[in-house]
């Protein structure tokens, strides 16, 4: 039997390419409501079960434990406390960040939920759990309704 | 559907809506790139077609000469052992006109696709590519047909280096 040695793989032809498969996500009844409210009246809604005491950040239709469709979205504050964090030096591809940026749990006031977002205006050093931050929005021309339609959260 | 369904629950969205303003969405494209080995034998393989010869591999125990190559035999599970040139000259196995391109979209000018046997390659051997520079009306199985290579500059180290196969004259 003959083997043709291969010792360095990069030598044998490779097809290169990119998986074309792109998604289009759609936010759903209760996100909808939730995005337009952001971006056109920089609000924040809920839904709330009064059966099992719970207000849904971000709104559901839904409740997670009695099943009960939840038709009530109410304005809850742009604001809460920063429940975790973390400080990330790399993006998404794992590329260098010219800066580090903060990542945060924040649990939004007067709910049981919360967003995952960036922390601004604050030294990484002065970071604590229980930091009270309240959301800055992004200029009204350029929200788009996402979540990155608020900027960041920013120390209360 | 449930015959005590009478209608369908949720919210119908169309492909049109989708890609309009109406209603918000997230579109994504995942980072999703790929590197895929050609291995050694089909590496060779597509390495000579670069320099506009085809060649294939002789399996050690029934002597068949396999093209593409492979390092293993699939009918006697052996290992090949031997790198045999074979002509860029063949014959038309089998064929089909197609009317529909590779996105199913329809043409008028049929793709002509072939399964072509290579000349020095065992009977019943053979690549599937294109045929040109023929009348559809023409092909017939048993044709004898030679590659019609792209310029040596233009080759790319790909089956597409031959850019079709036309008929012999006799």
């Amino acid at each position: 039997m003959s083997f043709d040695k291969i010792r360095d793989p990069r030598k044998i032809h490779h097809q290169i390419g990119d998986m074309e498969c792109d998604y289009i996500y759609t936010a759903g009844v209760a996100g909808e409501r939730f995005y337009i409210a952001l971006r056109d009246e920089e609000k924040l809604l809920a839904t709330r079960c009064e059966n099992c005491d719970i207000t849904f950040m971000p709104p559901r239709l839904y409740c997670d434990k009695c099943f009960a469709e939840l038709a009530n979205f109410m304005e809850v504050p742009s604001k809460g406390v920063i429940e975790s964090y973390t400080i990330t030096y790399f993006d998404r591809d794992g590329q260098a960040l010219p800066e580090p940026e903060i990542l945060a749990f924040v649990k939004i006031d007067k709910t049981d939920g919360g967003l995952i977002h960036r922390i601004g205006d604050i030294k990484p050093e002065s970071l604590k759990i229980g930091t009270k931050v309240t959301a800055v929005f992004e200029a009204k021309k350029e929200r788009k309704g996402a979540l990155t339609d608020i900027k960041y959260f920013k120390p209360a | 559907m449930s015959k005590d369904m009478k209608e369908l629950p949720g919210t119908p969205v169309s492909g049109k809506e989708l890609k309009s303003d109406k209603i918000i969405t997230f579109e994504w494209r995942p980072n999703a790139k790929y590197a895929w080995s050609a291995g050694i034998a089909y590496g060779r393989y597509l390495d000579e077609l670069k320099e506009g010869r085809i060649i294939g591999r002789r399996c050690s125990r029934c002597k068949r000469i396999i093209v593409p190559p492979r390092m293993f035999c699939e009918q006697c599970f052996v290992a090949t052992n031997e790198w045999v040139y074979c002509k860029d000259t063949g014959t038309v196995n089998t064929f089909s006109l197609s009317y529909l391109d590779a996105d199913a979209n329809r043409i008028k000018e049929p793709i002509l696709v072939a399964v072509i046997d290579i000349d020095g390659a065992s009977p019943g051997v053979g690549i599937l590519h294109l045929l040109g520079n023929v009348d559809p009306k023409k092909i017939d199985v048993g044709m004898k047909v030679k590659a019609v290579w792209k310029p040596p500059e233009e080759r790319e180290g790909a089956v597409t280096d031959i850019l079709y196969w036309e008929p012999m004259e006799d």
